[in-house]
């Protein structure tokens, strides 16, 4: 009755596949977002689905989900096609989705989470119970986890074990999990994997979603990549690489590996001292001190809310720091605006290109003009010759010099950001120190290759880098130098070649192990 | 199951013929939806809007009576222009206008007398300029550095501005009042150097040059000007304009004021061109609420805010005309409450204009 579904090289002969769509097609409005897409998940497997942004991975997981119905093509269950009008009908039939942004309520407990919207929960609530299960399903699948625990004092990672909970709680077989490592520390992201691997053997079946290549070969059976909306490849993760990955992902072969810095020069082009910047009353960058010589990139590393952001906006002097002082080029440049630390050769791509780095309703030309100097007419002019050659030169794919920032791509604002921060590098009176935060975050990964080879080039053009970003990965690949943020404070730093994954993930995780180990001189 | 369903999708591009669409639609919606009303009241609504615009467009008086009611709308649409499209709503025009017509009739009395005309109706503009800066400072300055509404601070002032202009001819023995006129209290008249000079034997004066010409400024200003810059950056993203260095508070504050001055401009206008005095009672007509359905119908442009203002003039002129139909004697209400419909309709319009609606048919799955 149901269409054969492809075997895949870790299949279980005689035994349907936990979840399957059978050559699914989706469209949007002039997006064609999955195209008689095959997919099939085993019991007891993780089955990976890899992909860039919009190569309708969640769309797939929105399917297999029941959020959107297949406009061709249908979702099997345990061999019997299942027709999904909700997620609510998904979970009935086993199939659970953990979402990347969570949806818990932050005043309830974890167990009044767990039962929240739980069509087989009882009218009665029986806590005591509840409080039991919950436990025991933590206990079972490597999730400690407080019942009673508010949500809001938890951090992301037990927050996504609530989560997680929820969906076992309910009965969940097949678990969908959205990009789930993106917000997590390199331990927890250990746990995570430890519990997937505990829920496999228990017959669960476990699809993942993910754009990262380290954490798709380390905890996958088999991967699904997609592009475009269609598949490209189905392989086991025992008969592939990350770089055949990565090329079945971007359709060209790719370059993955770091490169450092040559310079010998020893001139120090940004320097921060006891930088301490307050919000309100609370202190979110504490006792900071960096210093960036030319031709060095400093990557700045962390989970997200530690003070990135504060620390950005104040060395770039849109921030006023509490204590401390800022110096860009031996220039003295500390509360004293965003204006006076460009003209000292400061340029800041901040981590929201789209409403701070860009104007989304003025022109790419207008959007030029945002951070040069004007007198008392604007220059459109020049501006508008300027974003012609970034056009051509980047490569920016937009309908036209005047068209709104809004309607560019996040890789096309990206590029039109880095073109007009980076512009004149090299010359006099061109920037000299570039702050840069969560440069790829968003892009596909041509666009980020495009962006940080920009950055190594600024590094070989005598720049000093300094690199704001969650992506550890993408932090130890660019930078010569890693900073660790923790709660506001430097909890690491060192060469990056010298400082290993595990004490750089201890330091983002809180822990204090410089005195053990005796890391400390390792700049 | 609904087998269709409807939503809203963003456009990404707009052409300038759905700018100017959306307006134009929601002036034609408004006309539908004030012939319900005129069935109800009873009267044919062809008749009523065929009149209502031979009054205004058709004869050479209709004509310029229209435009010089344009005049000061011109300016009250600029002032809510200047402001709206940075997202500050500045509702108090009117009491801006009331303190230009303060301000201006008090320069026309004192220093215009022994003046060339044309520096006389000079002083008469620049002082109803100041006096709407003035009274748009405070909620300038409290919106700036306290963040408070300024929607309540300009219409609360608005209040105030009423009553301090009434109180200064019905109230008081004021240096405004003519103190000649003993039965009912009036306004000084200012010398004819204070005023503009007329067109011909109508009505209409040089004030609509003037403000043809601000409107031309406030133009170029925006376009063209640094300050014109800062203030879209601010009105579009205030991040951005933080993250450029771009003084936000004195943007915000410049605004304000430029659009107050604008408002100050109106009463300045009205006193030099048509009162000829402080005239509570030929002032009071709402040109500064009006003003806020000018510009939002001109979606903001300049340019447009002229068109606007002659079509909203008219329809004002002709609601007098209306009462005087023979045989069908219609409210002079209809011609207000068709302004205000059309202002709810151009507001609501507006969403069309940014987004646009689909509709999508739900797929039925066929059973396997």
């Amino acid at each position: 009755m149901s269409t054969a579904v492809q075997a895949g090289p870790g299949a279980h002969p005689g035994q349907p596949a936990a979840i399957a769509a059978v050559s699914v097609t989706k469209r949007f409005p002039g997006v064609l977002a999955n195209d008689a897409v095959d997919f099939c998940v085993w019991r007891g497997e993780v089955h990976t689905i890899l992909g860039e942004n919009g190569a309708g991975k969640s769309t797939l997981a929105a399917m297999l989900c029941g959020l959107y119905r297949p406009d061709e093509g249908h979702i099997e269950r345990n061999g019997k096609v299942v027709r999904l009008r909700s997620p609510r009908e998904g979970l009935a039939n086993g199939i659970g989705m953990v979402h990347q942004h969570f949806r818990l309520v932050d005043r309830f407990t974890v167990a009044e989470n767990v039962v929240l919207g739980d069509p087989n929960q009882q009218r009665l609530l029986k806590p005591r119970e509840i409080d039991k299960r919950v436990a025991e399903i933590g206990d079972r699948f490597g999730l400690p986890i407080d019942p009673r625990a508010l949500i809001s004092n938890l951090t992301v990672g037990q927050r996504q074990r609530v989560e997680i909970v929820k969906m076992l709680y309910r009965g969940a077989d097949v678990l969908l999990l959205d990009e789930p490592t993106a917000v997590l520390t390199p331990p927890e992201v250990e746990a995570l994997f430890t519990t997937v691997r505990s829920m496999t053997a228990e017959g669960k079946a476990i699809v993942f979603i993910s754009h990262k290549l380290g954490e798709v070969m380390a905890v996958s059976d088999r991967v699904t990549v997609m592009r475009a909306g269609a598949v490209t490849g189905e392989v086991a993760t025992t008969d592939t690489s990350q770089r055949h990955l990565a090329e079945l992902m971007v359709g060209r072969p790719v370059e993955i590996g770091t490169r450092r810095g040559t310079s010998t020069d020893n001139t120090v082009a940004l320097r921060a001292t006891g930088l301490t910047v307050l919000d309100g009353d609370q202190t979110v960058v504490d006792d900071v001190s960096i210093t960036i010589r030319k031709g060095e990139i400093l990557g700045i590393a962390g989970v997200a809310g530690n003070g990135q952001r504060p620390l950005a906006r104040a060395l770039a002097g849109v921030f006023k720091p509490a204590h401390g002082t800022v110096e860009v080029g031996g220039v003295d440049v500390t509360g004293k605006g965003p204006t006076a630390a460009r003209r000292a050769g400061l340029a800041f791509v901040p981590e929201d290109r789209l409403g701070t780095g860009l104007v989304p309703d003025l022109s790419l030309t207008d959007n030029m003009l945002l951070t040069r100097p004007r007198g008392f007419f604007v220059d459109r002019r020049t501006a508008r010759a300027e974003i012609a050659a970034a056009i051509a030169d980047y490569e920016i794919k937009t309908p036209g010099t005047e068209s709104h920032a809004r309607v560019l791509s996040g890789g096309n604002s990206q590029k039109v950001l880095i073109a007009r921060e980076l512009a004149g590098l090299g010359e006099a009176g061109g920037p000299q120190v570039i702050i840069v935060s969560s440069p790829t975050r968003g892009l596909d990964i041509g666009a980020a290759e495009f962006v940080r080879s920009r950055l190594h080039d600024a590094r070989e053009r005598g720049a000093a880098v300094l690199i704001i970003s969650e992506d550890l990965d993408e932090v130890r690949s660019l930078a010569d130098r890693v900073a660790v943020l923790y709660r506001g404070r430097i909890a690491l730093e060192g060469a990056t070649d010298q400082l290993p994954l595990e004490s750089i993930g201890l330091a983002m995780a809180g822990v204090d192990e410089s005195a053990s180990a005796g890391l400390e001189g390792a700049t | 199951m609904i087998p269709f369903r409807i939503r809203l999708e963003r456009r990404l591009e707009r052409h300038w013929w759905q700018t100017a669409a959306t307006p134009l639609l929601s002036i034609l919606a408004a006309l539908a939806a004030g012939a319900i009303f005129l069935l109800i009241e009873g009267f044919n609504p062809l008749t009523v809007y065929r009149e209502l615009f031979e009054a205004s467009f058709t004869s050479r008086y209709g004509i310029t009576d229209s435009l010089t009611i344009a005049v000061p709308l011109i300016l009250t649409g600029l002032a809510a222009a200047v402001a709206f499209r940075m997202n500050l709503f500045n509702i108090g025009a009117e009491g801006q206008l009331y303190l230009g017509a303060i301000f201006g009739s008090w320069a026309g009395l004192a220093i215009a007398a022994d003046l060339p005309t044309i520096l006389g109706v000079a002083a008469v503009l620049i002082a109803g300029a100041v006096g709407g800066a003035l009274w748009a400072a405070p909620a300038a300055v409290f919106k700036a550095y306290f963040g408070t509404s300024e929607i309540i601070t300009t219409l609360m002032l608005t209040f105030i501005a009423l009553f301090l202009m009434r109180y200064l001819i019905f109230g008081s023995k004021s240096y405004w009042r003519d103190p000649e006129v003993t039965n009912f209290p009036q306004g000084k008249k200012i010398p004819p150097t204070a005023r503009f000079e007329l067109w011909s034997d109508t009505r209409l004066h040089w004030g609509l040059v003037a403000a043809i010409g601000i409107a031309l400024l406030v133009w170029a200003i925006i376009r063209f000007t640094s300050l014109g810059f800062d203030m879209n950056v601010v009105g579009s993203s205030q991040n951005a304009a933080r993250y450029a260095g771009i003084p936000v508070r004195r943007t915000v504050i410049v605004a304000l004021l430029m659009s107050g001055a604008l408002g100050g401009l109106a009463g300045a206008t009205e006193v030099a061109g048509r009162a000829y005095a402080l005239d509570p009672n030929g002032l009071e007509l709402g040109l500064g609420f009006t003003g806020i359905v000018v510009a939002a119908l001109a979606r903001y442009n300049p340019f447009a805010i002229i068109l606007v203002a002659t079509f909203l003039g008219g329809l004002r002129n002709a609601g007098v005309a209306l009462q005087g139909l023979p045989g069908e004697r219609v409210p002079v209400e209809v011609s207000l409450m068709l302004q205000g419909v059309i202002l709810l309709f151009a507001i609501g319009g507006e969403i069309f204009s940014h987004y646009r609606l689909s509709m999508t048919r739900l797929n039925t799955v066929a059973a396997a």
